[in-house]
């Protein structure tokens, strides 16, 4: 498997919900909408999804309460069957494993966690973390370690023998966040993971694991209603509506240049200053000749903000990662985005 | 043709020597037991008698009537009080079906016929015969007889014919049948209270006797056919127009299996018989001295032993 | 209201359904009213109607019995039921079966219980347990009771892994539940008396027949809670399992079960009930202990000693089920790290000294190993003399009772309910049936009243429907008000419960001979019998239902000034009324029951031809009669099913 090659692929994926769903699928006119299907008596609640995932990269998932976030992820990771399409993880054709190949990839590749956290009522916060482990048949003693360890990641050394409904919902949630990284996985789906957490141990809990993602390179699928969140973790946001992908972007981009009146809208309150960098106003230098020192292009422009207003050159040069200028850029129109006025 | 007869006689003998002789096997002889103290205490004296012939002995409540069929398939093994007007049908429909059978009579005669409580006579000083029973009707009338007076019969399932008899002799009656002996005893506590006459379904040997003394109304009396034959009795175009009989049989019976399995205990069995005044002891052990089963079983044998010590020796 | 009930996917029900009942209403009143007229065939089932059901199933039973030898198997497997109850025998009471080590002393065994009570809910709960095996104990039952409890604690046992087992294939298999549920449907609506009989047959009598039918008893429960808990695992719980990459089996054992725990539990508590039920119904096939002792003493018109037994049946069923009900929402107790073996194990090592203690005392004080009968109390005396105070001093009451409802009330239903033409009775219950739930139900309604008719008990069914019906009505007049008084507090709510849990469990043939003392062997006794125990579900779900009104609700009708006799009418009983029809339908289940057992009184209903089956063994008979009584209850279960899930949806209750 090449390192170009997508970790997770999926290509018009189609999950409906209802009496019959793969022989109304083979007869849907391909331009039906979302309520034509509705009042079929599907719910269409993942609509011709295409996407790729790349290793190491963290995809955040947007989207309105019932846009199908959550079932798509679900697909993804094969928890309920897909009714059109297909869907490759590492490479090979997830709807095609037979049982044990699928439990075998679970035990091994992947890890997941819950929005309402699935916790088992009836085991401590360390026999749930183990709960994987002991799954896959590991002795007591190594998966009492490793479960430790990862309590201690999260935070909740100490409450080891304490059981879920003795916890507060940011505990329990921890808890579930600590059982889908007990296995090591490769690809790690989360479920509004730090959707209870206050924002002290939210914030923290986001540099651990943009920490985590540096270093272990880990392909994520993120879900989220936080748009600050998406921004500080994400690779790239796919906006979903209605359950179809409506844009699938790097987070500037999508704010620059929104695909649809719908993702213009969802980013409407966005503060675009503190999402866009400086790169992404570059325009390619063709002859003009730049003076001064180059702009950092991996700033945004809240970040250029004091700059942008002393500064006086109309055009400013734009440097890459290495020091050198990838392009330029007009500090009319970065004054525009830092003030609100553009577009 | 005699040595023939001796031949067989001597072929008889021989069985009987070597059953004698053969061991009864140690599996444990199971005793039904009903729900009414006679018989329980009855099932426990024969269960010791067998037990202090080394033995094993269990008991198990059963119905009284579905006892036949547990019988018949040798769960059970013996039955020790067939009364004949209770019981007789169950146990001759068990009998044609094969798988049990008669295992001889014991001495005590039973009785089984309308009864009324000794204050009833106050009410109606002609008692016990029938007719003096049927001039003073209004007397035993209730709610739902209207003017007639009533019979409290027995559960219907004992087949008691009593509807028949009241036509029969013209009686100005109503049948009503109780549920349960239960509900023959309540009443008769009920009536108690303020003397209310009442007359109902009883028979003898009982323990009600000890509680309520009383006695049986005179009915024309039982003659053979009288039940079949309309010619025969009082009313010439009618069957039933009699008393039941006033000495019908209580019978033992076995499972066939029996006398195989254990020879001792059955040889014994065929040689119990017990009297009236013995049945009627027993029950009064548990009903009026209040004694356990086990314990008045122990008590009778103990007082006893001249009685039950030939049967198990073998003497008549 | 009832506007929001109506249902988008029949769209014409609205006005068809009322026009439909109004016009089979009208057809059940011609037929009524034209019976002279009628040809017999419409007033009572034609020959050719009748089917010879009873004589099929003789003929499959014989059939599965000695041709597929089936009786070999049940036999078998009978005789190693009966190896396990004769170990519990033992020990309990020590019939003289493997191991040999019992009996266990009395005193040994109550302080095991008031332990086991300790460690599940603390000192009242050991105070409870351990008390009421003193009572059994001092009352000189040990030697009945042990019987008893030497049955039920293995058929309990089977019954919850039986359970277990079909539930969890019930809520698996969609075509497995399919065969199921009406099994259980009519598993629970056929009166004990219908499967004794195969019962008899099949296994035999004794100690392991009594097993049996308390297992076939109480096993409906346990399925579907089994089924119910798994239903309602969360679903993301078992998504966790899978991500977890548990295999199904796993899936099975360490996520579906536990986390139903609670319902099994219910499920566990309910076998329990069951159980006790049982152990009067059961000794009429042999089976030991306080049931069949019970029965003796009732015989004897013993009523004081028969209360004594009883009580103690009560005792035990609600210290089974207070044990039960508290180990149900217990969870396990977190230690802290490094707690020494001795201190986690305290109870356990408390235990064992004090059994040792005890059972070394009950060698040198024999009091404490066994209470014979001569030692033992007894409140005969009194209980007997409290019993003569009520009959006497009721006795001019309902002398005069009996007469008016006999002559005014009872005679006048039963013999209209027999002049009816069964015809017109037919098209009353379609009538009933459109009216409440539309064509379905109408032919739900004709099939089982139809069947009954077929069946050829129609006359007794219809005594059995007269006694019921009335009963139900009384059972409704005090039952009702009852509730709506005890619902007002918690303390009254609550001790009104315990009065319907006492008379629930407390054995129903007790009543029997009370009531004959007062009313006589006849109709009024029997629907007195009836209406003590129908009326308890009643009392129960009505307070249940009025309590169970939201908070929200009240408040938002006590701030619109209502008084409390509006906010009773117009506020909580519509809200309770649904849990109330739960409530009479429950009734008319155990007055089924109930006037299947008042035969022993004297009826001329199913009830008494019922136990002549039991008592000439015909199983096609008594399931026949059997069958007729649980469709009745069927139908009513199906008519207020509806009408209460239409009221629901209507409320938006669910
Ligand atoms: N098992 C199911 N059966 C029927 N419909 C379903 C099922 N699961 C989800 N749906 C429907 O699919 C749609 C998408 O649901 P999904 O849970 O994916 O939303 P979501 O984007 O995760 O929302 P939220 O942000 O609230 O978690 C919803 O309309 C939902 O009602
Ligand atoms: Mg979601």
């Amino acid at each position: 498997m090449s390192p170009s090659q997508p970790v997770i692929s999926c290509r018009n994926v189609w999950k409906l919900f209802g009496p019959r769903p793969e022989s109304y699928l083979a007869g849907l006119d391909p331009a039906a909408g979302f309520d034509a299907i509705r009042a079929d008596g599907y719910v269409p609640a993942v609509r011709d999804v295409s996407l790729d995932i790349a290793r190491g990269e963290m995809l955040v998932i947007m989207g309105l309460s019932g846009s199908g976030k959550s079932t798509l992820v679900r697909c993804m990771s094969r928890l309920i069957e897909i009714t059109g399409g297909e869907i490759d993880v590492d490479g090979r054709v997830i709807g095609a494993l037979s049982e044990r190949e699928l439990i075998d990839l679970r035990r091994n590749k992947m890890g997941m966690v819950f929005q309402n956290f699935g916790l088992l009522p009836h085991r401590t916060v360390l026999d749930n973390v183990a709960f994987p482990l002991e799954m896959r048949g590991q002795d007591i003693h190594a998966r009492r370690a490793r479960a430790l360890e990862v309590i201690e990641l999260v935070g909740l050394a100490g409450r080891e023998d304490y059981f879920p409904r003795e916890l507060s919902g940011g505990q329990q949630q921890r808890v579930g966040i600590a059982r889908s990284l007990a296995i090591e996985p490769d690809i790690w789906f989360l479920d509004e993971p730090f959707s209870a957490l206050d924002p002290l141990i939210r914030r923290e809990m986001q540099d651990e694991f943009l920490r985590l993602q540096a270093m272990l390179g880990k392909t994520i699928v993120f879900i989220t209603h936080d748009f600050d969140e998406a921004l500080r973790l994400a690779d790239r946001i796919a906006i979903m509506k209605d359950g179809a992908v409506e844009q699938c972007d790097r987070p500037d981009r999508i704010v620059m240049n929104p695909a649809t009146d719908y993702v213009a809208k969802f980013i409407e309150d966005v503060e675009k200053a503190r999402v866009v960098h400086a790169r992404a106003l570059a325009q390619p230098v063709d002859g003009q000749t730049l003076t001064g020192a180059p702009v950092d292009g991996s700033k945004t422009i809240s970040q250029l903000a004091r700059l942008l207003v002393n500064d006086d050159r109309a055009i400013l040069p734009v440097s890459g990662p290495d020091g050198r200028v990838i392009g330029a850029m007009d500090r009319q129109q970065a004054l525009d985005v830092l003030l609100g006025a553009a577009q | 043709m005699r040595t023939k007869l001796f031949m067989s006689a001597a072929a008889v003998a021989l069985a009987s020597v070597s059953m004698a002789q053969a061991e009864d096997s140690s599996d444990p002889i199971i005793i039904p037991t009903h729900n009414w103290s006679s018989q329980i205490v009855m099932s426990h004296v024969v269960g010791q008698i067998f037990e202090s012939m080394g033995n094993s002995v269990e008991y198990v409540s059963t119905d009284s009537q579905a006892v036949y069929e547990s019988v018949r398939l040798g769960d059970v093994t013996l039955e020790l009080e067939v009364w004949e007007g209770a019981f007789g049908p169950a146990f001759e429909a068990a009998l044609e079906k094969g798988g049990l059978h008669d295992a001889g009579d014991h001495d005590a005669v039973t009785r089984e016929d309308w009864w009324y409580p000794s204050w009833t006579k106050e009410a109606c000083p002609g008692l016990p015969a029938w007719e003096a029973l049927n001039d003073c009707a209004a007397q035993f009338a209730t709610p739902e007889t209207g003017d007639k007076g009533r019979f409290l019969g027995g559960p219907v399932d004992w087949l008691k014919h009593d509807q028949e008899r009241v036509d029969a002799l013209g009686m100005n009656f109503v049948v009503v049948n109780a549920g349960s002996a239960s509900a023959l005893w309540a009443e008769v506590g009920a009536a108690e209270r303020d003397k209310r006459p009442v007359v109902i379904f009883n028979w003898t040997p009982n323990f009600v006797e000890a509680l309520y003394p009383g006695e049986f109304v005179e009915f024309p009396e039982y003659v053979e056919g009288c039940k079949d034959d309309p010619a025969v009795g009082p009313n010439p175009d009618m069957t039933y127009d009699c008393g039941n009989p006033a000495n019908g049989y209580l019978k033992k019976a076995a499972w066939d299996g029996m006398e195989e399995k254990w020879p001792a205990a059955y040889a014994t069995l065929k040689r119990i018989s017990f009297t009236n005044p013995q049945i009627a002891e027993m029950a009064k052990l548990v009903d009026i001295d209040e004694l356990e089963p086990e314990d008045a079983a122990a008590e009778w044998l103990e007082t006893n032993e001249a009685v039950w010590k030939p049967w198990v020796d073998g003497g008549a | 209201m009832t506007v929001a009930a109506t249902n988008a996917s029949a769209p014409m029900r609205p006005q068809s359904r009322p026009r439909m009942a109004q016009f089979l209403f009208a057809a059940a009143l011609c037929l009524a009213v034209a019976k002279l007229a009628l040809p017999d065939g419409l007033v009572r089932p034609p020959d050719w109607l009748v089917w010879p059901f009873a004589d099929w199933f003789n003929a499959v039973f014989s059939f599965i019995r000695d041709d597929l030898g089936l009786i070999h198997v049940t036999r078998a497997f009978a005789d190693g039921l009966e190896s396990v109850l004769d170990v519990t025998a033992n020990l309990l009471y020590g019939k003289n079966r493997w191991p040999r080590l019992g009996p266990i002393p009395w005193s040994v065994i109550a302080i095991t219980a008031a332990m086991i009570g300790y460690a599940i809910n603390g000192w009242r709960l050991a105070a409870f347990a351990g008390l009421t095996f003193v009572w059994i104990a001092a009352m000189g039952q040990w030697q009945w009771a042990m019987e008893t409890l030497s049955v039920i604690i293995v058929a309990a046992p089977v019954s919850v892994f039986l359970g277990l087992l079909l539930g969890t294939m019930g809520w698996k298999s969609a075509r497995f539940r399919l065969v199921l549920n009406p099994l259980l449907n009519v598993a629970q609506s056929l009166p004990h008396f219908a499967y004794m009989i195969p019962v008899v047959v099949f296994i035999g009598v004794g100690a392991k027949a009594g097993a049996i039918v308390t297992i076939i008893f109480s096993v409906p429960p346990m399925i579907r809670m089994t089924m119910l808990g798994l239903q309602k695992v969360p679903s993301e719980v078992v998504e966790a399992g899978h991500m977890a990459g548990a295999t199904r089996w796993q899936l099975l054992r360490h996520v579906r079960l536990p986390t139903a725990r609670t319902e099994l539990l219910v499920g566990v508590n309910q076998v329990i009930m069951q159980c006790l039920a049982m152990v009067v119904l059961a000794s009429f096939i042999g089976m030991p202990g306080l049931g069949q002792k019970l029965l003796q003493l009732l015989q004897a018109l013993k009523i004081g000693r028969s209360i004594e037994i009883g009580i103690t049946i009560v005792l035990l069923a609600i210290m089974l089920d207070r044990c039960s009900k508290a180990w149900a929402v217990k969870q396990p107790v977190h230690l802290e790290k490094g707690t020494s073996w001795l201190m986690r194990h305290k109870l356990l090592v408390i235990w064992a000294a004090l059994v040792a203690v005890f059972w070394a005392l009950s060698l040198v004080f024999p009091i404490l190993h066994e209470i014979g009968r001569r030692d033992a109390l007894s409140l005969a005396a009194p209980l007997d003399a409290i019993m003569d105070w009520i009959i006497g001093t009721l006795d001019p009451v309902t002398q005069w009772l009996r007469w008016f409802l006999i002559v005014w009330v009872l005679i006048p239903l039963r013999d209209g309910m027999l002049w009816l033409p069964f015809s017109a009775v037919l098209v009353f219950l379609m009538a009933v049936g459109w009216a409440i739930g539309g064509k379905r139900s109408a032919l739900v309604c004709l099939g089982y009243f139809g069947l009954i008719a077929m069946s050829g008990w129609w006359d007794r069914a219809m005594i059995t429907v007269y006694t019921v019906t009335f009963a139900v009505f009384i059972a409704t007049l005090i039952g009702f008000p009852l509730g709506i008084w005890g619902s007002r507090s918690k303390a009254r709510a609550q001790a009104v419960l315990l009065v319907c849990d006492t008379l629930q469990t407390f054995p129903s043939f007790i009543y029997l001979i009370p009531v004959i003392m007062l009313f006589g062997v006849n109709d009024v006794a029997v629907v007195g019998a009836v209406v003590l125990f129908a009326a308890v579900p009643l009392v129960r779900y009505t307070i249940e239902g009025l309590r169970g009104v939201p908070e929200a609700q009240i408040e938002a009708a006590d701030m619109s000034g209502a008084t409390r006799r509006q906010t009773l009418w117009s506020v909580r009983l519509p809200l309770a009324l649904p849990t109330i029809m739960v409530g009479v339908n429950q009734s008319v289940m155990f007055s089924l029951f109930m006037v299947i057992i008042a035969a022993f009184i004297g009826t001329q209903d199913l009830g008494q031809e019922m136990q002549r089956a039991l008592s000439s063994s015909d199983v096609g008979k008594g399931l026949v009669l059997g069958l007729a009584v649980s469709f009745m209850g069927l139908m009513v279960d199906h008519l207020i099913t509806v009408w209460a899930n239409r009221r629901r949806r209507a409320l938006g209750l669910s």
